[in-house]
């Protein structure tokens, strides 16, 4: 069944305003349409400005696309104030990139892992749920009372996972979650991501610039160039015989271990 | 749609802003409460009542019998036909005086920016010298930063003083020639040039630490080249602050025509205020706000040629401060002028402010260590009483103003008209509004000063707002559900209130100068109350017989001066 459907979708952003005059507008996406199904695990690549942040916002409904739909459960999903937005948040949420920074630094961890809970009206106690969701990342409760700068990078990755797992969303959104890990961290942080969708069969729709990344946690790649979707495949056709010469140069960009995972 | 109000809302904040500083301009007669037509009798009749039928023949004949609004309008279909009014006192149109005062003022300050660029140039200097020899161009700046705290009616006194009544170089009233024009230029060009000194001076040290100075210097270039480069570099970023010098250079040269007796805008607008001839202080007030206004946009356009860069919110400006490593002994120059003020306030504040118990300028003695005043009052109780009163109210000033300014600065796109309109605005002509609307009183200069000691602060606030806003944990709100309006206890106000709180602080001797400032020129406190302007003011009659009273009260002023440059170089990291 398809949770989430893209039709038609367009984006871009208004140019800089220069004095007394104005650029043309520039394109950031070109007419996506896309599905993914309820606990599917997506790769979005592509290289740099291609517009996955971009496509990401679309679907956060943070950025307004000039035209197009997106439904949730046939549901029209469009930017707006929070409180027209609580049901579409609860369901799918975000893990962010930089996950020190995207922690507010005066709140605790038992804090920020209960706002989305509190403020998106989810019917629970918070301060259970918040626990489980500490938990299910592998974090212990004494944790609970830390701040994010007593936090080491792949800890505060895992707060921010079960920050946005809390809600038990449909579908996690995640823009390039481990690439400012190291890599053994950046294995667990892996690791997390795959035991959570496995156990709660959440889907997750994940930027990646690395390869292997997609390669060893989805099962379907969406390949991006320019604000277009040039090729949307399950991972294992696409590593094998890629057929857009940007899919080729991506592969080739990376490390040899990539067509063995 | 929304898009596109979104994008017209800070032009439109600026044209609303305008728009109803020209209607409250042109409602004073009404706001004052006061009846035009008995106004006019009393001003050309004396105290006596004037009679049913005289008042109703005159409203008449001024078109005041129509009522508020009507009267408004007729006031801007004048505007526009160059009929800016009739005068209540002599009778006759405000106009053609007001523009001629006004070419005394900008021939006066046009001398004081000339006495502004060289001060700048010469403060200067030395950085950059120490630039092009390739040494370390930090320098503490402290000369330029009390030249900047020096307000301009502190320095006429004092020049007045030293130059005219001790040296007798240059004489001290009047507007005939080349002559009377060095001082009165000094003390309006000195300040501006002290801020303008220190911004030109950070940004050559800026960019003497750019890369290409050192390809340059290796290249062959000669020095003369390299100073051109560096200047050319350095110049565009200060455009804005020179707008806003020459701006307070309009509220700045109101006092300077006053001291000085200068028959310029200034002290014409003064006049009409103290005789409370209404159209001719509207008429003075629009002159004025307009001079600041044009140099505003002059400014903008010029720095907009020069960089050719977007005119945008992130550009609004702020303070920069410099880095420079702390002294560990700065914080001794604020402790010694604290002690003094104690010293003076345990001295003065047992002794009676009021009573005219002594001669007339009595010199000191042993009983009366400041000697008296013309009216034979104790000095040393009269500054004790007013320091207190004037830090008082200076406090005051700097809490509400801290609130406005935190409020507004919370949303920018909507407040830009109202912050820069009130940036543009000095202090003294804030007053002299208030003083058409309410007379002049303490609760009218402290109304005054606040209206428009918020506006730095506001800016300063959208300037970090728009920073925290930036930060990802800001940004990533909206999926948590948090929205804007809890947004602001939850990120804004903790990540901006300490600097904004310890801006407002800074800003602190500044208010309180701008209060004497305002009670120096009757736009204030009232005799006979201890106020530091009203003393000086007081004091100044008296300049050739007792110059001592004068330069006692001109130090007191300076001690809120070094309070306030010591403490902003104690901040300085
Ligand atoms: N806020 C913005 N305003 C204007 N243009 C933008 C904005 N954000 C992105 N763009 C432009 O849109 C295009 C797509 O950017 P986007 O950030 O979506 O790319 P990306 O694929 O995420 O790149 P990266 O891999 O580097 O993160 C780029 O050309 C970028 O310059
Ligand atoms: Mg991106």
């Amino acid at each position: 069944m398809s949770v989430l459907s893209v039709r038609g979708l367009s984006l871009s952003y208004p140019a800089p305003r220069r004095f007394l005059r104005r650029a043309a507008a520039l394109p950031a996406l070109h007419d996506l349409s896309f599905d993914l199904q309820a606990g599917e695990r997506v790769g979005l690549v592509g290289a740099s400005g291609s517009g996955k942040s971009s496509l990401l916002r679309c679907l956060l409904a943070t950025e307004a696309a000039q035209t197009g739909h997106i439904l949730f459960k046939g549901r029209e999903v469009a930017a707006g104030p929070v409180a027209a937005l609580r049901w579409y948040r609860r369901a799918v949420q975000y893990v962010p990139q930089d996950p020190v920074a995207s922690l507010e630094p005066r709140m605790t961890v038992a804090q920020l892992v209960a706002e989305p809970l509190l403020r998106l009206h989810v019917d629970c106690d918070p301060a259970r749920r918040a626990e489980e969701a500490l938990d299910s990342v592998g974090l212990d409760p004494r944790f609970l009372s830390r701040r994010p700068e007593e936090l080491s990078g792949g800890q505060a990755q895992r707060v921010a996972i079960a920050r946005a797992i809390a809600t038990r969303p449909v579908l996690l959104l995640t823009d390039e979650p481990v690439s400012g890990l190291d890599m053994t961290i950046r294995a667990q942080v892996v690791q997390v991501l795959r035991n959570l969708s496995d156990a709660y069969g959440t889907g997750l729709l994940m930027v990646s610039h690395d390869i292997s990344v997609v390669a060893g946690l989805c099962s379907r790649a969406m390949v991006m160039d320019g604000g277009r979707i040039v090729e949307d495949r399950p991972v294992r056709d696409l590593l094998r015989d890629p057929h857009h010469i940007h899919t080729r140069e991506l592969l080739n960009a990376a490390p040899p271990m990539t067509a063995a995972a | 749609m929304i898009r596109t109000l979104d994008r017209l809302t800070p032009a439109l904040s600026r044209g609303v802003t305008l728009c109803a500083v020209m209607v409250l301009v042109a409602m004073l007669p009404w706001i004052s409460g006061r009846d035009p037509a008995r106004s006019i009798l009393r001003a050309r009749m004396g105290e006596q009542d004037a009679s049913p039928e005289a008042l109703a023949a005159l409203r008449d004949r001024l078109g005041l019998a129509e009522g508020p609004v009507a009267h408004m309008r007729g006031w801007f279909a004048g505007l526009a036909q160059g009929d800016w009014g009739t005068s209540w006192i002599s009778g006759a149109p405000v106009l053609p005086g007001m523009v001629k005062a006004l070419g005394v003022s900008l021939t006066l300050m046009s001398a004081a920016f000339a006495v502004a660029l060289v001060t700048a140039v010469l403060l200067a200097g030395p950085t950059m010298r120490r630039g092009l020899r390739g040494r370390d161009t930090r320098s503490s700046g402290t000369v330029a930063a009390s030249l900047t705290a020096m307000p301009e009616f502190m320095l006429s006194a004092l020049f007045l003083v030293v130059f005219s009544v001790w040296l007798g170089w240059l004489p001290p009233y009047g507007w005939q020639g080349p002559a009377h024009v060095v001082l009165p230029a000094l003390a309006l060009g000195l300040p501006g040039g002290g801020l303008l000194g220190r911004l030109l001076t950070n940004a050559v040290a800026a960019t003497f630490h750019e890369r290409w100075i050192a390809t340059w210097a290796v290249a062959g270039f000669s020095r003369r080249q390299i100073a051109r480069a560096v200047l050319r570099r350095s110049l565009p970023a200060l455009m804005p602050q020179m707008g806003m010098i020459v701006v307070g250079m309009t509220g700045g040269a109101i006092a300077v025509e006053q001291v000085f007796s200068i028959p310029g805008l200034g002290r014409a607008v003064l006049g009409a205020a103290s005789a409370q001839d209404l159209p001719a202080l509207q008429a003075g007030i629009l002159i004025l706000l307009l001079n600041a206004l044009v140099i505003g946009v002059v400014a903008n356009l010029i720095r907009v040629a020069l960089l050719g860069r977007a005119l945008h919110m992130g550009a609004l400006p702020v303070a920069r401060v410099v880095p420079l490593p702390p002294d560990p002994r700065l914080w001794l120059v604020p402790a010694a002028v604290v002690v003094i003020l104690l010293v003076l306030l345990a001295a003065g504040l047992p002794r009676d402010p009021f009573t005219s118990q002594f001669l007339r300028l009595q010199p000191p003695g042993f009983d009366l260590p400041l000697g008296a005043d013309g009216l034979g009052r104790d000095v040393l109780a009269r500054i004790a009483h007013g320091a207190l009163s004037t830090v008082g109210m200076a406090v005051l000033v700097t809490l509400i103003s801290l609130f406005i300014g935190l409020g507004m600065g919370l949303m920018p796109r909507l407040a830009i008209g109202l912050i820069e309109v009130t940036k543009a605005t000095p202090p003294t002509i804030a007053a002299l509004i208030v003083v058409a609307a309410m007379g002049p009183s303490a609760p009218g200069a402290l109304l005054a000063v606040t209206a428009v000691a918020w506006a730095p602060l506001a800016a300063h606030t959208a300037a970090l707002v728009t920073e925290a806003r930036a930060q990802p944990h800001v940004r990533i709100a909206p999926i948590l559900g948090v929205g804007p309006l809890r947004l602001i206890p939850r990120s804004i106000l903790p990540a901006i209130f300490g600097p904004v709180l310890r801006h407002a602080m800074l800003r602190l001797p500044g208010n309180a100068l701008a209060l004497a400032a305002l009670g120096f020129l009757g736009l204030g406190a009232r005799p006979p109350s201890p106020e530091w302007g009203l003393i000086l003011a007081d004091a100044l009659p008296y300049v050739e017989r007792a110059p001592l009273a004068v330069l006692t009260s001109v130090l007191a002023l300076a001690l809120i001066s070094v309070l306030g440059v010591s403490l902003v170089s104690m901040t300085r990291r």
